[in-house]
């Protein structure tokens, strides 16, 4: 009886990969001759809505402006533990290169680098060189930051801003800042309460956080990174309180579609493509590749469900600021003076 | 005075999730059953509520009656995950730890992967809305705060002194008390020892259930595969910190949903501090409390974690 009752037990855990098994392997097609076999190692999912996503959507981008060029495969809720496992065999299977999307996957990626120097490495948040074969990128972030703070300034009417931030570092940190800097300079009357929540991924936390704010008074809010989403849930449930978005994901959502005015969000198609023509180049790494409006890698887009709500003064302001990223990056050097 | 009003109507309805899932840990702990599995069984509870009226209403309004047959079904889910554990640790006899750390990857992994299957990518329900008590809700401050939630808010306070009389005051409560305590007196005593933790478990893990739907359904509407993000374990901590009691178990429910509105609103007001200690405020007020509580264990289930086996004497 309790052998029988084991078995079971083993069966039912199996189950779910004889189920599921059948989307696993439509993905691993094998690579052509002069493609790149290009991996994506991520902490969340592909469909997160937020820093994981815009990846996927990056490199799904690249491929059709590249066609015949990559080879794409990806690992998807990989802890920093499990991700040098996953990309050994990524290693092992030949891959060209490996994007370990994430701050966190800096050590394993400068450890595997060492070891593999004729495989090509990227991981970012991040402005490091950590060797010869590995690219970094960084979102200048204060840019998109800079442009929701402009809209948020103008579109409170209670001068009260809620902004619901994961952790103050990386892209996050200078999203927040650049926040700060547009606000002040729309409404500098307005008054913004920020706070973190200490997590990426609790979205409790962050529509908690949400609701607070807006007892407390907010009236518009934004926020960084795919915790984000719960905070966006949260201003769905208000009928006078609006949401900028950090991806353009957001607008896709019904309550984005509800309270999302406008949304940045981060092009990594630019990115993709920039590393492989430095690959085409014999180029593997050594490089940081800044994401500014200035080389296309940040784009910005208003939620047309909700265009009555945004005036000409808002556009125009919006549409300058943008107009002087575009002409010159390092515009908001002054991002990291700001004290939250 | 807004500020206070803002943090304690927030307090209420941000303590729910946990003060359902520790009253039902309550019950498997009074039992003699350790279950850290809660967290595994707060994510199926949290998926399966959700899943019902995503898949009748794509994310759009549906009949109230989806909703609630969400939030029967992550009961009724929860139950069974917890009887599936039972069966690992009263009927096999398993390290309950382990056996627990076990069914919390399990359930949160089922969840994900099945959420992943049948839903996709983060999706959000309308849920179930708030409902105000008619006239109570429009007492200044009280109405505010006690009487504006959701339905299944007033139903978890409401569960407290049901959860205090079942416990204290009927003979099933008696045998739940008498197997986790002194589960040999009991069986001697014509107890089935088995069959009553089975019963306990089953009603914790139903708790545990709806506490998760309680997320998606009714608090956050929405479901991610890190939506509980360790509150399972959290219930298993305030169990502990309301000495097996269900009104200090939500009092200390309170106090941690207390602690993080704080956070929240202080965060808020320029207070020259990293916010990292404000974010680890919630925690450090539990680890201060259960260490000033922790000498006074003489509720504390005697037989907890010990396994039954009539045949050996120990």
């Amino acid at each position: 009886m309790k052998k029988l009752v084991l078995f079971l037990v083993v069966l039912l855990m199996a189950a779910p990969l004889a189920v599921f098994a059948g989307g696993a392997s439509e993905e691993a097609a094998g690579a052509d001759d002069g493609q790149y076999k290009v991996a994506l190692i991520i902490e969340n999912t592909i469909d997160d809505k937020g820093w994981c996503q815009s990846m996927h959507d990056g490199i799904l981008a690249a491929q059709e402006q590249l066609p015949g060029k990559i080879h794409y495969e990806y690992s998807e809720k990989m802890t920093t533990v499990d991700s040098e496992s996953i990309a050994r065999q990524y290693i092992a299977d030949g891959f060209d290169l490996i994007i370990a999307h994430g701050a966190q996957y800096k050590n394993m990626v400068t450890d595997l680098a060492a070891e593999f120097p004729d495989v090509s490495f990227a991981f970012g948040t991040s402005s490091e060189i950590v060797g010869d074969n590995v690219f970094t990128y960084m979102p200048e972030s204060e840019e998109t930051g800079y442009l929701s703070g402009i809209l948020a300034g103008m579109l409170t009417k209670d001068n009260n801003i809620g902004f619901v931030g994961p952790v103050d570092s990386g892209d996050a940190a200078r999203y927040a800042r650049g926040f700060v800097l547009g606000v002040e300079a729309a409404n500098p009357d307005a008054e913004i309460n920020m706070a973190f929540i200490g997590s990426f991924s609790d979205y409790v936390k962050s529509a908690e956080l949400a609701t607070t704010q807006i007892n407390a008074g907010a009236d518009v809010l934004t926020g960084a990174s795919q915790q984000a989403i719960g905070a966006l849930r949260a201003c769905a449930e208000y009928d006078d309180v609006l949401w900028l978005g950090q991806d353009l994901a957001q607008l896709d959502t019904p309550e984005g579609q509800a309270k999302c005015v406008a949304a940045s969000s981060y092009n990594y198609a630019a990115v993709v493509v920039g590393l492989i023509e430095s690959l085409d180049a014999g180029v593997k790494g050594g490089v940081c590749i800044p994401m500014n409006f200035n080389n296309g890698g940040f784009v910005f887009d208003y939620n047309p469900a909700l265009s009555s709500l945004v005036t000409d003064e808002m556009r125009s302001a919006v549409d300058e600021a943008i107009a002087e990223f575009t002409a010159q990056a390092g515009v908001l050097s002054n991002w990291a003076d700001v004290q939250l | 005075m807004d500020l206070i009003v803002n943090i304690l109507a927030m307090t209420v309805p941000f303590s729910v999730a946990l003060l359902l899932a520790s009253i039902g840990e309550m019950f498997n702990q009074r039992s003699g059953v350790f279950n850290l599995g809660c967290e595994g069984i707060m994510a199926m509870g949290a998926f399966l509520g959700m899943l019902i009226p995503f898949s009748v209403g794509q994310g759009g309004h549906v009949s109230q009656v989806y909703n609630v047959a969400g939030l029967l079904a992550a009961t009724v889910c929860g139950a069974l995950l917890a009887l599936f554990f039972g069966l690992i640790v009263i009927t096999f006899r398993a390290p309950q730890g382990i056996a627990g750390i076990g069914l919390q990857m399990f359930g949160v992994g089922t969840a994900g992967t099945l959420f992943r299957h049948f839903v996709g990518g983060t999706q959000s329900i309308p849920g179930i809305p708030d409902t105000p008590v008619p006239l109570l809700s429009r007492i200044p401050v009280v109405g505010d705060i006690f009487f504006s939630h959701n339905i299944l808010v007033y139903i978890a306070f409401l569960l407290v002194p049901v959860a205090w009389y079942v416990l204290f005051k009927t003979s099933w409560g008696l045998k739940v008390r008498a197997v986790g305590s002194y589960p040999r007196a009991a069986d001697s005593m014509g107890i089935n020892v088995n069959r009553t933790r089975y019963e306990a478990l089953a009603l914790g893990g139903a708790l545990a259930g709806l506490a998760g739907a309680y997320l998606s359904v009714c608090q956050v509407k929405m479901f991610s595969d890190e939506l509980i993000a360790g509150r399972g374990f959290i219930a298993v901590a305030l169990v502990y910190f309301g000495h097996w009691h269900p009104v200090k178990i939500m009092l200390g429910a309170l106090l941690f949903s207390f602690a993080q509105t704080i956070q929240y609103n202080v965060q808020g007001l320029g207070i020259n501090l990293p916010y990292e200690f404000f974010v680890m405020l919630p925690y450090v007020v539990v680890i201060v409390v259960l260490a000033f509580t922790s000498k006074d264990q003489t509720s504390s289930p005697a037989a907890l974690g010990k396994p039954f086996n009539r045949e050996i004497r120990t």
